[in-house]
């Protein structure tokens, strides 16, 4: 069995050489900077707590004891100024109360004074079997109050920002919560596991010397640019907590060689394990990293691709529009349908590209849903006006029906429910010969409706059963009309699903028209709402 | 008269939109770099400036975020014409000002128009 004290010595010498490191490691790296200088003068009151309560514990004398003890919570005191400010600081400067400020330094000073100077706080020492005693002061509760005040009032200075925070500087803070949870475990164990179990307290100067691993984190957090996932770092430590625990066990509490050498073993096989553990997390972690570059490489160049592709065919509608507009001069009568001809052909070919660049982004799980507050019958009345012409041409009327009372805002991504209206409306005039395309908008209960129908070609059930499918199309779709990929009403789907609606479509039979239905939600479901600016994670398979 | 600025690397679109512009009764200068581009905001103070994104050198952010920065531009107001659909740039465009950020071959130059028109009303 190795001696109490000893243990305790080496543990304190072991602390204060790595912490003197950490100190002077943050501070050269980068001495200008505030969490850096916050850092090392944090640390410094860590180790002079940590000192004091050693020296505290190391003496038989109750004058020199009192001594030592009284220091040791003053540098309590002047330890929470430190981290206040640095969770002001870390890992992005937050925003800040003056009042506040002035209160905390107020606070710790006024506790540094009356830890060291009154008997107010630490009145007198008791030495005990086990070791020396504090008997605490008439204000003892306060500065433990106080203190568990801070403790709060730190992590509420992050946990303010967090949400706010970058990726990276997340991960930083995690990093710091990490440390504070390894604190906070290690003073379970060592003042509340031990004395139940072991029925000992005097291992709790142990609880504080945790404080050594919420340091190490924090400098890791501040200096490197990468940082480890917080599940490798998670399984790490807990690997490495138990295998210290085990030792302890072994070399410190266990009577007997033949006991001990077992229990070495056991250490033994438990770390063989636990190094498999963490090095299958890792590499865990390093495919998840390569998937995640390989995804941003394809969907830039997605982008890029689709741009080169639009590129020329803007020049194409362009010109042509304004040629039929006649801003080169007036047109020869027979010269105007080859040129509607070539601008059909050219949006044909335009809206193959939205199609397809919506649906690779819906395969890699990577479309953005971007929700706002919009007027459902104003967005359906500028898509009627745009899509009149079209319909004119073929003799075909186009009405719109109102609800009688004007519908209420609604939550949607406005350039996606765009889309899918005008794709629904555009289909209709396609497959339209005779008659025309009748749009009704209404509220029924908590939803708004939008209603397209129209006098044309109509479907058969099972044509309906795959209409929404990728590359699906009606009969009369690849009878009349051959130019659809199959792919608008697909991505349309997939749209009004992403709002928590419903698409779907009616028809009596061949020749007796259809009917288009999208409803919606008014009031969006706030799980929703929470993606706004975040990249939907679902596949196309997901939604589905 | 109204002026425009165009900023857009395409000589053809840029030629295009140009024609279009002065035809609907607007006073336009083109250019198809980011620096450039904030030379002539300085110099002409245009009513509106029509920009691209991917333009060679510096791009359309980079331009927009200088043009914020200078107290003499920062209020004129952008309208993004782009054919570069990513949706971290359009966030980023709208998070400097943009007025809005289209998709060039969803409009007609008449239709464009249209929209600045409105813009500028």
């Amino acid at each position: 069995m190795i001696d109490y004290f000893l243990l305790n010595k080496i543990s304190v010498i072991l602390i204060s050489v790595f912490g003197s490191w950490l100190a002077i490691w943050i501070y050269l790296a980068n001495r200008k900077v505030k969490v850096n200088q916050l850092f090392s003068l944090m640390t410094v009151f860590v180790l002079l707590w940590i000192a004091f309560g050693f020296l505290f514990f190391s003496t038989n004398q109750t004058g020199l004891a009192l001594f030592w003890v009284r220091l040791n919570f003053g540098a309590v005191s002047i330890f929470f100024i430190t981290a206040y400010f640095f969770s002001l600081y870390f890992p992005q400067e937050g925003k800040r109360t003056p009042i506040l400020d002035k209160i905390v330094v107020f606070l710790g000073m006024l506790f540094f004074f009356l830890s060291v100077f009154t008997d107010l706080i630490i009145k007198d020492i008791e030495i005990k079997e086990w070791g020396n005693d504090v008997v605490m002061g008439k204000a003892g509760n306060i500065f433990y109050t106080v203190v568990i005040f801070l403790t709060f009032l730190i992590l509420f200075n992050l946990f303010k920002k967090y949400f706010r925070l970058s990726k990276e500087d997340k991960l930083k803070a995690q990093y710091f919560l990490v440390g504070v949870f390894i604190v906070a475990l290690m003073n379970i164990v060592f003042n509340i596991a031990f004395p139940i179990f072991r029925e000992t307290i005097k291992y709790y100067p142990f609880g504080d010397y945790s404080a050594i691993f919420f340091l190490g984190f924090t400098a890791y957090a501040i200096v490197k640019r990468e940082l480890f996932g917080i599940r490798i770092v998670l399984t790490t430590f807990l690997v490495g907590l138990i295998a210290v625990l085990m030792f302890l066990d072994t070399v410190v509490l266990t009577r007997g060689l033949s006991l001990q050498i077992i229990k070495g073993i056991t250490l033994a096989i438990f770390l063989y394990f636990g190094y498999l553990l963490i090095k299958s997390v890792l590499l865990e972690i390093q495919r998840r990293q390569e998937i995640e570059k390989i995804d941003k490489a394809k969907s830039e160049f997605i982008s890029i691709a689709s741009h080169q592709l639009r590129t020329p065919l803007t020049a194409v509608k362009g010109y042509i529009s304004m040629i039929l507009e006649g801003t080169y001069g007036q047109l020869a009568e027979k010269q105007v349908r080859p040129l509607e001809n070539v601008y059909q052909s050219n949006e044909r070919l335009i809206k193959l590209v939205n199609d397809l660049l919506n649906l690779s982004r819906l395969d890699a799980g990577k479309i953005e849903f971007s929700p706002e507050l919009i007027s459902l019958e104003e967005m359906v009345s500028d898509l009627i006006e745009e899509l009149r012409i079209n319909a004119e041409k073929k003799g075909l009327y186009m009405k719109m029906v109102k609800s009688l009372k004007p519908l209420p805002k609604i939550m949607v991504d406005q350039d996606k429910l765009r889309q899918v209206i005008l794709n629904i409306i555009d289909n209709a005039i396609k497959y339209t010969n005779k008659g025309g395309i009748t749009i009704e908008l209404k509220k029924i209960d908590g939803e708004e409706e939008i209603k397209v129908s129209d006098t044309g070609e109509g479907m058969t059930k099972k044509e309906i059963e795959s209409l929404f499918q990728m590359f699906s199309r009606a009969t009369a779709g690849t009878q009349l009309h051959t130019e659809g990929a199959g792919l608008g009403l697909y991505v349309a789907r997939q749209f009004i699903e992403m709002h928590g609606g419903k698409i779907w479509a009616e028809s009596p039979g061949k020749s007796k028209g259809s009917t288009f239905y999208i409803q919606l939600s008014i009031h969006l479901d706030p799980e929703l709402l929470k993606t706004k600016t975040k990249t939907i994670t679902k596949t196309a398979n997901d939604i589905f | 008269m109204k002026k425009i600025l165009i900023v857009e690397d395409e000589k053809i679109l840029a030629e295009m939109y140009r024609d279009k512009f002065i035809e609907a009764g607007f006073e336009v200068s083109a250019t198809f770099e980011a620096k450039e581009g904030l030379k002539l905001a300085k110099k002409e103070k245009p009513d509106l400036i029509v920009l691209d994104i991917l333009l060679p050198r510096e791009n359309g952010v980079y331009f927009l975020t200088e043009l914020r920065n200078d107290l003499e531009i920062s209020s004129i107001p952008v309208v993004v014409f782009s054919n570069f659909d990513d949706p971290e740039t359009k966030r980023t465009a709208l998070r400097l000002g943009v007025k809005d950020y289209l998709i060039k071959t969803n409009y007609t130059p008449k239709e464009i128009v249209a929209k600045i028109k409105n813009y500028l009303k």
